[in-house]
């Protein structure tokens, strides 16, 4: 009997992400390509205001694991179900270079349908919390890289998700940013939002509830 | 709808205008390209099967190429440069034909203002009968490359390749669409080049003041299919599954 029908209606309701033995292999129509499997089975729940930690050496397929429980890349096969709004912070700043940070949230901020004082409200306070309101009126092209991955993270924060899905997020990020970061974490944490962060290397083990591991395409948790 | 379009609209204006290489390349390259194009047809040796071109019109053939290339790029670029941003807009709450249609509105914009440049360029050569359906019809040879443009980045999201397609595809319709030195028995579908019937009726309201209804309905029938066929690609390339609306 797998994880999902041993569990209760109840509980298997509370999960915000549930990924059922999701498979990915990256193919090619053209000749001399190979096919690369990425993911062969990985299976992961994520539960409100917990901090889940994924791990793996480069190339595991740790990112096109993210892209798959956010819902930007098809799987192969296997389940995925998402319980409430996702926030995504991608490990490439996905921006446009040439646009304001302000006018970066005013453009996804009506995506997500807030209003202008929703927009001006959550635009100043993750400026104020990450440090960046001094650069509200530069191009994105115009701000360092730690700049930049600060309002990558602003926007997937902007409109209060559920969940949080971060794919390195601090990178870049200098010490006490990288403090920052881990103090809003918390604070998110506490208001039941929950947190899955990708890392090659997660350094405050002591901060994260869950840790899992990607090796050979399969997702194991390990003792944290 | 609407806000998310006035927002996509604004911000590829932006974008677009900050970019002052691109801006300069837009205005100067068809300007080169009339003068250019019109010198080298026109200076063809006459030869038993190629009668030589007058370089007025070699010049109005030239406009057309110069703003339908630039286009085309342009739509090109526009689509490739922002794929992977426009994907993270689209899982926001966007939906894709919000996302595209903003940009076609953007470049048909832009289109205007090239053509508007080229007509000027045009002008100090040939006088036009009909100057302002004389301009229309130079964008509308624009607006169909540029929906050439979105097309071919959308399915091949490559700039390289996706450029040699458009400037290849754009050399061989002027060449052999219309009044052309080479343009003498060539094959039925020629007819189908995007500028076939576009050059047709921008050298006919700059020479004669006039134009064909069935050029113009043929134009038109064509731009509502490769607006169809791009909305049909780029919906099916940025589907995703998750949101992340309220």
């Amino acid at each position: 009997m797998n994880e999902v029908t041993q569990e209760s209606e109840a509980e298997f309701g509370r999960k915000i992400i549930s990924a059922n033995d999701i498979t990915k292999t990256y193919g090619s129509r053209l000749p001399f390509t190979r096919s690369v499997e990425v993911l062969t089975g990985a299976s992961i729940n994520v539960y409100p205001g917990e901090i889940v930690g994924i791990v793996g050496e480069n190339g595991s397929g740790k990112s096109t694991l993210m892209k798959i429980l956010v819902g930007v890349l098809d799987q192969d096969s296997g389940d995925v179900t998402r319980n409430g709004t996702i926030g995504w912070c991608p490990q490439e700043t996905l921006l446009y270079d040439r646009l304001t940070v302000r006018e970066t949230f005013r453009l996804f901020g009506t995506g997500y349908g807030l209003d202008e004082d929703e927009m001006t409200a959550a635009m100043d306070d993750l400026a104020d919390r990450l440090d960046f309101e001094r650069y509200l009126d530069y191009r994105v092209d115009h701000l360092s890289g730690g700049n930049r991955q600060k309002v990558n993270l602003g926007i997937a924060l902007m409109h209060d998700p559920d969940v949080l899905l971060l794919d390195e997020p601090y990178t870049g990020f200098d010490w006490e940013t990288y403090q920052t970061f881990w103090d809003l974490s918390e604070a998110l944490v506490a208001d039941d939002i929950s947190i899955v962060i990708i890392s090659h290397l997660l350094q405050e083990r002591d901060r994260i509830d869950r840790i899992y591991e990607l090796k050979d395409g399969t997702l194991s948790e390990v003792e944290n | 709808m609407a806000e998310k379009l006035t927002i996509g609209v604004l911000s590829q204006i932006r974008s677009f205008v900050r970019d002052p290489v691109t801006v300069v390349l837009a205005v100067l390259l068809p300007a080169i390209v009339i003068e250019g194009w019109g010198q080298a047809i026109s200076n063809m040796p006459e030869m038993p099967t190629v009668e030589s071109v007058p370089i007025e019109l070699a010049r109005i053939v030239g406009a057309t190429l110069g703003v339908a290339l630039v286009a085309g790029i342009l739509g090109l670029v526009m689509i490739i440069g922002a794929r992977s941003a426009d994907r993270r807009l689209v899982v926001v709450g966007y939906s894709p034909s919000t996302v595209l249609v903003s940009r076609l509105l953007t470049i048909v914009g832009i289109t205007v203002v090239i053509a508007v440049i080229n007509f000027g360029v045009l002008s100090v050569n040939v006088s036009a009968e009909a100057p302002f359906l004389a301009v229309v019809f130079l964008a509308l040879s624009g607006v169909l490359y540029a929906c050439i443009g979105v097309l071919v980045g959308a399915i091949l999201p490559r700039l390289f390749e996706g450029s040699l397609v458009i400037a290849l595809l754009a050399m061989m319709d002027a060449f052999l669409s219309g009044e052309s030195p080479l343009a003498a028995d060539v094959p039925w579908w020629v007819e189908y080049f995007p500028l076939y019937h576009p050059k047709t009726l921008v050298q006919d309201t700059m020479l004669d003041g006039t134009y064909a209804m069935g050029d113009l309905l043929f134009v038109l029938g064509y731009l509502a299919v490769l607006v169809g066929l791009a909305l049909f690609v780029f919906q099916r390339t940025m589907a995703v599954e998750g949101r992340w609306l309220r």
